[in-house]
């Protein structure tokens, strides 16, 4: 005991350190975790969440009833699906293309400006995409109507939306998701690529028989945990690039969840929605985890 | 056989240099339009070069106070913010890299948990709304100081240094305050640029804090007013653009606008490259 008691006191100043660390958790983190028990009363600003009345899942037959509900989650899925599908075979491809420059000064500057996007706010991007895309004085249509074919509605359409928030999304992140597979990639083993030469391999035999196999585990970990994430969108891109005439498709789970709680001050409502996605998060996860492990990978958790 | 020059390799090449203009292009276009004269703008035909070139565009934009009070809350913002983020996790990651401690099981669990579950917007509005934060600067970073990420990144690096060093230290009779700041932190260097960049880089671009947390006009962020700038300040309305709206301000004072925010990024940025890089890569290891 007194050993212990020794050894705290040695400690005081980590103890003390952590302090902070634990406050900020406990204030932002945890207390709002007790109030997803608004998800089960009918919230009433007056009585705050500890006076207002249980109401079982009456919050959750109300938002699963709504159309705007599910239209969200599928939309959620349909931008998250689209933007994967393109971005990650894109990301490899480059990322293989990079590997394959010589140059070091080349490789460098090619990769600072690739990873540029990454480092900018979604309202200056939303602001570029109009500026690009507009179809009025927008410079594609401007472009477009220079060669005498007609404009494209990029962010009326919903069709065309989709498409540009897809394009915008692949433009912002494709050079930093290069970064994971470039440093997998440092990890080849150089005389593999030296005996494949001697015995005449091509340049294609070469990518597909060693560098492929190489970074595999690279590339299901990768695969695995960005479908894990299915279900989780940044609220920005949506709510920035998105606007009225394509709510039907820009409305996802994190901008839906902001204006039925911030803009309609349902905040039950909100909470339930929020609570339902962290919950389908959690098991996404956990079968993302489990198959994993079933194929022979580390786990992602 | 890496130098012989083949085919192939300039296809690939050629091929990377394409893929960057693309990439760079909607930036050379948003330079080109701030740079152009208010007339040569509304006849179109902006695309690579500045036309009639002109730097009317930002003298006017500069000209605004509401753009010097943005530019200052926002620097304030991110100054204060990516201290107190640094220090949390700088404070969070010494400590729980360390093998000793007790309750450091604990605690790992307490913040690794957060990364899975959370109470959502909603209740988390609503507590820093009750702790005094709304309208207040302080809600724009106080309320997501720590990046578990980040501190995953950081601990995965302080756990990586030879426990001998501190070992020696200790011995010598340094405290623990004194192993942090004389041998920990200047061995940590370049994951501290990285994590500093990141935090940093997530303040000024912070858009949503802002939108939520703050009401007053006079404590708007730059990114919050830029997008009210923009695209007139009400919400979803980037169709506004396609109407009338987009007549208030001319293009060419909008994308001077969006280079001016953006600058700071872009001066700070190459001088972190190097590092960042690394700080990815230790980030990918599993903590």
């Amino acid at each position: 005991m007194a050993k212990t008691m020794h050894k705290l006191w040695n400690y005081k100043w980590l103890y003390i350190m952590l302090v902070p660390v634990v406050l900020y958790f406990v204030i932002f983190k945890y207390i709002p975790m007790y109030g997803l028990v608004m998800a089960f009363k009918d919230y009433n600003v007056f009585k705050g969440i500890s006076g207002s009345q249980w109401v079982g899942f009456d919050i959750f037959r109300k938002i699963f009833s709504n159309q705007n509900f599910w239209n969200s989650i599928r939309n959620t899925f349909l931008l998250n699906l689209l933007t994967l599908a393109i971005s990650f075979p894109f990301t490899i491809i480059v990322a293989l293309m990079l590997n394959e420059v010589v140059s070091g000064k080349f490789k460098k500057v090619i990769q600072s400006i690739l990873y540029l996007p990454h480092f900018i706010s979604w309202v200056v991007v939303a602001s570029i995409v109009v500026n690009l895309f507009s179809q009025n004085g927008g410079t594609i249509n401007l472009f477009l109507s220079k060669m005498g074919l007609s404009s494209i509605p990029f962010l009326s359409n919903n069709g065309w939306w989709v498409f540009t928030y897809v394009i915008s999304n692949v433009w912002k992140e494709i050079g930093w998701g290069t970064i994971i597979y470039l440093a997998a990639l440092t990890g080849v083993d150089e005389t593999l690529y030296e005996a494949s030469y001697l015995d005449g391999a091509s340049k294609f035999q070469r990518l597909i028989y060693i560098t492929l196999p190489a970074i595999k585990s690279v590339i299901v970990v990768m695969l695995i945990l960005q479908i894990s994430k299915m279900m989780t969108i940044g609220l920005d891109a949506p709510l920035l690039v998105g606007n009225k005439k394509v709510m039907e498709v820009s409305e996802v789970i994190s901008t839906y969840t902001y204006r039925m709680g911030i803009e309609q001050a349902k905040y039950s409502e909100s909470t339930a929605i929020g609570l339902f996605q962290s919950v389908v998060n959690i098991v996404i996860l956990f079968l993302a985890d489990k198959f994993a492990k079933l194929i022979g990978e580390e786990g992602i958790l | 056989m890496k130098n012989k020059l083949s085919i192939g390799r300039v296809i690939n090449g050629v091929l990377l240099v394409v893929l960057t203009f693309v990439c760079l292009y909607p930036f050379l276009n948003v330079i080109a339009y701030s740079l152009s004269g208010y007339n040569a703008v509304l006849t179109g035909n902006v695309t690579v070069l500045p036309k009639d070139f002109c730097l009317d565009a930002y003298r006017d934009i500069l000209a605004k106070k509401q753009i010097w009070q943005a530019m200052k809350t926002t620097v304030f913002v991110t100054v204060v913010g990516t201290t107190v983020s640094m220090l949390l996790t700088i404070f969070a990651a010494y400590t729980l890299s360390r093998k000793d401690l007790v309750g450091r099981k604990f605690v790992t669990g307490l913040i690794l948990f957060t990364m899975y579950f959370g109470g959502g917007l909603l209740p988390t509005f609503l507590v820093v709304k009750n702790v005094g934060l709304y309208d207040s600067l302080g809600a724009l970073f106080i309320p997501n100081a720590i990046n578990v990420f980040n501190f995953i990144v950081m601990r995965t690096f302080f756990k990586s240094l030879p426990p001998s060093l501190e070992e020696a230290a200790r011995i010598d009779g340094a405290s623990y305050i004194q192993v942090l700041l004389k041998i920990i932190l200047p061995l940590s260097l370049p994951i501290i640029a990285t994590i500093g960049l990141f935090y940093a880089v997530e303040y000024w671009n912070s858009y949503f804090n802002a939108l939520l947390y703050i009401t007053t006009p006079e404590k708007y962020t730059l990114q919050l007013r830029l997008r009210s700038l923009l695209f007139g300040g009400e919400l979803n309305s980037t169709a506004n653009l396609e109407g009338g709206g987009s007549m208030v301000l001319s293009q060419s004072l909008k994308m001077a606008t969006v280079a001016v925010s953006t600058l700071p990024i872009l001066v700070v940025y190459p001088w972190l490259q190097k590092y960042f890089v690394k700080g990815v890569m230790v980030g990918s290891v599993k903590g």
